[in-house]
């Protein structure tokens, strides 16, 4: 993409995902336009949320993706040609609220019930159904929380799991602009 | 966005169908030809189109001309064509299914090539959209992926102003294609026409906005021409967004002004007189060496509505390996910095911008006279050149006499392959939109129907089709159309009974196993398929001696006229700059003057054709 064209910023980059925030007008086929134009370019989607935003005639869709920033310009920039596209921006780095939600089944035999829940607390995960044989944990939280939390219950056994994919929000108006990167101290 | 209206419409108010909104529509956006092929889907828009004419039989110009094509791929084309050469949005109008999934070529097409057309496509009605229905396709989901924006009409009180829209974001910003699909029954639905309003896109209008408002600060302007006067070698790099943007008489005076050469790539040529001074031609894979050289030679590039695609910077990293500054203007955001990093970019409409930096270079002086006469000594030494001896007709030399009756004022449509490289290096052009083409997608087959709506565009110049044989067969079909509406197009068919750009790959990469593009045993007889549908000029030229005279009676004739050419089937397309590599890799054959290490600043240019 760049002027090292023979070197490939996606395969570069492995570790690098980025937070792309993309609102749009709430009309037929919007979804599709922008999915549709992410595989015509080869951007591959790690996770993607699209719902409603403040405004009934608007969604706000949150895409992360693989890629290193000026990949990820030019991804903000070809979703910011569409005509139904009202802003795009990379909300990576920048400072604001990222949250997942994840609903997993875990085993939860009767003598590891125990040790379970005190380690689901740390988590705050919540216990949202149980059966004699498993609990459905509730756990929200940013991208490292969850998958710390999933690597503590994976050896008990994931029996399923869903995750939303990410959302994010700015902090505050005017916090866009702002290159510096924050730690959200709740999470 | 939409026709300004300053008055309430004299309709405004009546009941009327959604067919004949969208024939109002079309009318109030200043549509005086529509291109298209009827069918089930679309019939009550043909008939309101029908209806509108009657009404209007006391005033023809009023009437809007309906060019039935032999398939809707060609209508398609025809109003790209109509649209490239003037600048207005080109319409066409089909029915659902097949004809919306022939005309994905022509969107798509005008979507690479930043042309406005909209189409507009029936689609089985509401009720039965999603059944597999009859003549049924996802029209949507397939043009979303190829056109600037499609509209799916699925209330029908939103049809006028769709229609209306569909034109301001075809024509706005960067141009390109849009797609409206219209239910039979939005079209049979009876309504009140307000004869005004557009959709809101809030996003689209502001940035639309912004584009408009884009001027170069001062102190943008100043950093400008200081990289201009700290270098020594300038170079201009225009493409088509020059043309789109209504900017080359600008261009031309920046040029002049400032004593800067241009090249052009395929798409921006016309943006300068190409018979000028300052002008090297065209850039790139087939460029000519002069304006490749010069390429390589500058130390600042400004790169005015071009994108740094494959076929002109094929190896990016070596792409005008000594510029120091590289400026790029464009009204595509997404066009500064995607393929290359600049020094200075400004992104906004390029008439605008070339208006403000010759405002504020009004008191600039640097002499680039040296660089100049560098660039005229360039194109002395390796001027474009071919066999001149030869027994067999060479395209080059076809064109050059050619070129002698049209002195570069003729509109120029081609197919794809050598001949159409061959016309862009060998015609001269001294206007915009004089050359259509298809650059970026390459479509075999764009020429006839291109040609066919230029012609309507402007019925009394000389366009010329000039065609392959390969591209030709495309959309045969479409010979029919020129004799039927009685177009005075000339068409030039160079025949070297096969595809030679194909054959000149094999050539040069597939040990000449000419798989697939050898017509030779093929037993077509293109004067026979002229004279079948219609032409009542139809010859074919085989004999060197009778260039001129045989030209020269094709352009008179009054009417369609097709002239098939016996060329040299191995005459092949230099230069060439191979796929993926510099231009310090550019082969120049055996009859253009490479550059040697002694005469030129850099590198040395292999000369001979068998370097591979």
């Amino acid at each position: 993409m760049t002027d090292s064209s023979s070197q490939d910023p996606v395969l570069n980059n492995t570790q690098n995902t980025r937070t792309l925030s993309v609102l749009v007008e709430n009309r037929f086929g919007v979804l599709s336009r922008i999915a549709g134009l992410f595989s015509a370019r080869g951007y591959n989607i790690e996770s993607l949320t699209v719902a409603r935003s403040s405004d009934p005639g608007l969604s706000r869709i949150t895409m992360v993706v693989r890629c290193e920033a000026l990949l990820a310009q030019q991804i903000l920039k070809q979703v910011n040609k569409l005509p139904n596209t009202v802003e795009a921006l990379d909300l990576t780095d920048t400072n604001c609220v990222e949250r997942e939600l994840v609903l997993v089944r875990v085993r939860a035999p009767e003598e590891k019930r125990t040790t379970l829940l005190t380690e689901a607390e740390i988590f705050r995960a919540r216990v949202v159904t149980a059966t004699p044989e498993n609990y459905v944990f509730e756990v929200t939280g940013d991208s490292g929380k969850v998958e710390a939390f999933l690597d503590v219950v994976r050896p008990y056994g994931i029996d399923e799991m869903v995750r939303t994919g990410k959302v994010a929000l700015h902090r505050a108006l005017g916090s866009r602009a702002s290159g510096s990167q924050m730690t959200d101290p709740s999470a | 966005m939409g026709a300004q209206m300053n008055k309430r419409h004299p309709l405004a108010g009546k009941r009327m169908t959604g067919a004949e909104m969208i024939i109002q529509v079309l009318a109030q956006e200043g549509v005086d030809t529509i291109f298209g092929y009827t069918g089930g889907a679309i019939l009550p828009t043909y008939d309101a189109i029908f209806r509108y004419n009657i009404e209007h039989e006391s005033n023809k110009r009023e009437q809007i001309q309906l060019i039935v094509p032999a398939n809707e791929q060609g209508a398609g084309f025809m109003a790209a064509g109509y649209a490239r050469a003037s600048g207005k949005v080109g319409v066409f109008i089909v029915t659902s299914g097949p004809a919306a999934t022939n005309s994905v070529t022509p969107i798509r097409d005008s979507m690479a090539d930043s042309v406005p057309v909209v189409l507009i496509c029936g689609q089985v009605a509401r009720s039965a959209i999603g059944t597999d229905a009859f003549q049924e396709a996802p029209v949507f989901n397939i043009m979303s992926s190829c056109a600037k924006h499609v509209f799916l009409v699925e209330e029908p009180e939103d049809l006028e102003a769709t229609v209306r829209t569909a034109f301001g974001i075809a024509r706005s910003g960067r141009p390109g294609p849009v797609v409206i699909d219209v239910p039979k029954d939005v079209q049979n639905w009876e309504g009140v026409f307000k004869g005004e309003g557009v959709i809101r896109f809030r996003g689209y209008e502001n940035r639309m906005k912004a584009l408009a408002e884009a001027r170069l600060l001062p102190e943008e302007c100043a950093e400008f021409l200081s990289l201009l006067q700290k270098s020594e070698r300038p170079l201009i790099y225009a493409g088509g967004g020059v043309i789109s943007g209504d900017a080359a008489v600008h261009l031309r005076q920046f040029s002049e002004r400032f004593q800067i050469p241009v090249v052009t790539t395929l798409m921006g040529i016309g943006s300068v007189d190409t018979t000028g001074e300052l002008s090297l031609h065209m850039l790139g894979m087939h460029g000519t060496a002069y304006a490749n050289y010069a390429v390589m030679d500058c130390d600042f590039l400004i790169t005015i509505g071009a994108r740094f695609d494959d076929r002109v910077a094929g190896k990016v990293q070596e792409f005008a390996p000594n510029a120091r500054f590289l400026a790029h203007i464009d009204i595509d955001a997404a066009e500064i910095g995607k393929v290359k990093s600049v020094t200075w970019s400004h992104v906004g409409a390029a008439r605008e911008a070339l208006i403000d930096l010759l405002q504020a270079g009004r008191n600039f002086k640097k002499d680039f006279s040296k660089w100049v006469d560098h660039i005229r000594r360039l194109k002395k030494q390796h001027i474009l050149n071919y066999d001149r001896e030869s027994e067999k007709i060479q395209p080059y030399h076809v064109i050059e006499c050619l070129n002698e009756i049209t002195k570069g004022d003729a509109i120029i449509c081609t197919g794809v392959g050598q001949h159409q490289m061959w016309a862009a290096q060998y015609f001269d052009f001294k206007h915009p939109r004089s050359l259509l083409t298809s650059g970026s997608m390459g479509t075999m087959g764009f020429g006839l129907p291109a040609a066919v709506g230029a012609q309507m565009a402007f019925p009394d110049r000389l366009v010329i089709d000039f065609d392959g044989d390969g591209s030709m067969r495309m959309n045969l079909g479409e010979l029919e159309t020129a004799t039927t509406y009685e177009l005075p197009i000339k068409i030039v068919v160079l025949n070297n009974l096969g595809d030679g750009m194909v054959r000149q790959w094999q050539r040069l990469y597939f040990g000449n196993r000419f798989s697939g593009s050898d017509k030779s045993l093929r037993r077509k007889d293109f004067l026979k398929t002229a004279e079948a549908d219609g032409f009542e000029y139809a010859v074919r030229l085989s004999d060197k001696a009778r260039i001129r005279e045989t030209l020269q009676e094709f352009v008179s004739f009054k009417g369609p006229a097709f002239l098939e050419v016996m060329i040299d089937p191995e005459a092949d397309v230099y230069p060439m700059v191979g796929p993926g590599m510099g231009y310090k890799e550019m082969i120049t054959g055996d009859y253009i003057i490479g550059r040697m290490a002694q005469d030129g600043l850099f590198d040395r240019t292999s000369k001979k054709s068998d370097a591979f």
